[in-house]
């Protein structure tokens, strides 16, 4: 499936390269670095660039149905956008977890408060605190 | 004078204030005997919490820095959880006169503001502020005005005074970023009643004031965007939140 779009021998690097990631990603997966529903937006991408690699008709086809007349600029912009949304999203986890986090140091302080109550009012009986 | 059955706390929130905080507490036993006192040791390196301790005050101590919005939130849990009727925040660096606590305590006794905020800018003199922040202050309080009909004339004042429902409403969400003026418009929107009293406050002992004049302008476009992107909730009509 030779294609004038892609010499032959950056089509198995291309492929390679894209198994390579995926193998890692999976990897991650099953030594739990990464969560399944983390991996699974990383497993679709790679699949689709993969698949971009094996058919290059596919993308000159893509470029044509949004109007890009260079295939690889329609690529180019395609994985910018995927890439900001990517990095985004990742901005929403991470304010989500940060505050998550401030509410869990809240709780530790007000339980060792009332952990210090208890251990002053064990000490001296009698005596409320 | 607070009757009986109310219960105050004063929140004060600290972070690295070993020097100033034995003088704070001090004054506050000797103004303000009627109120519990605790201090949030806002992750401090230094002796914060050995210090709040030894001046008989309870210590919140946060396992890490989360910033004066955090420290005070912590505080207003306390509050909340239990059971006082009124939380009042003052700074741990001595700035505050704990004298006016009992000028701030009066509205909210009296049944007519569920937050008090005590102004520099009411007349009752003492330490100014430069003429840039006084500015700063000026135009705070009149975007204030504008996107939520908060009237105040202090919005950056660190000495407030919370009762019930501001209490529960700080508990469960204060904002992180710029909480001061964040929290007065989150509190004029929920429908809580502000008023101003005027305080003086004192120049500080130690350390310097974390906005340089450079630095004000910055901080006003940065708060001004905050006030314009005020989390999205529905209209909330003036009532007692369950």
């Amino acid at each position: 499936m030779t294609h004038p779009l892609l010499p032959v021998p950056l089509q198995i690097a291309a492929c390679a390269t894209l198994v390579a990631f995926f193998g890692w990603v999976l990897y991650l997966v099953r030594f739990h670095r990464l969560s399944v529903r983390d991996s699974l937006l990383w497993l679709l991408s790679t699949g689709l660039v993969l698949l971009f690699a094996l058919f290059p008709g596919l993308l000159q086809a893509l470029a044509r149905a949004i109007a890009v007349q260079v295939p690889s600029n329609a690529l180019f912009a395609l994985a910018i956008l995927y890439l900001t949304l990517n990095v985004l999203s990742l901005m929403i986890a991470l304010s989500n977890a940060s505050s998550r986090t401030r509410r869990l140091a809240q709780e530790c302080a007000l339980l060792r408060a009332e952990l210090n109550e208890l251990r002053s009012e064990m000490r001296s009986p009698g005596r409320p605190a | 004078m607070i009757e009986k059955a109310m219960r105050a706390l004063v929140i004060v929130p600290a972070w690295n204030e070993d020097r100033d905080l034995p003088a704070v507490l001090e004054e506050l036993r000797r103004v303000a005997p009627e109120w519990d006192v605790c201090v949030v040791d806002d992750g401090s390196a230094d002796r914060t919490a050995a210090v709040a301790r030894e001046g008989g005050a309870t210590v919140l101590r946060l396992p890490m820095n989360l910033g004066i919005g955090g420290a005070v939130q912590t505080g207003y849990l306390w509050a909340r959880d239990h059971g006082y009727e009124i939380a009042a925040q003052i700074d741990g660096d001595g700035q505050h006169d704990p004298r006016y606590l009992a000028d701030a305590l009066q509205p909210i006794a009296a049944g007519t503001a569920d937050l008090v905020i005590g102004s520099r800018h009411l007349g009752a003199g003492g330490f100014r502020s430069s003429a840039v922040r006084r500015a700063g202050a000026r135009y705070l309080s009149w975007f204030l005005r504008l996107r939520c009909g908060a009237r105040v004339t202090d919005p950056t004042s660190g000495f407030r005074v919370a009762g019930r429902r501001a209490i529960e409403l700080f508990a469960a969400n204060y904002p992180s970023d710029y909480p001061e003026p964040e929290a007065v418009a989150l509190a004029a929107r929920r429908g809580l009643r502000l008023q101003e009293i005027p305080v003086a406050m004192r120049e500080r002992q130690h350390g310097t004031s974390s906005i340089g004049p450079a630095r004000t302008l910055y901080y006003l476009i940065k708060v001004s965007l905050a006030l314009v992107l005020l989390p999205a909730e529905r209209r909330h009509k003036p009532e007692i939140a369950g």
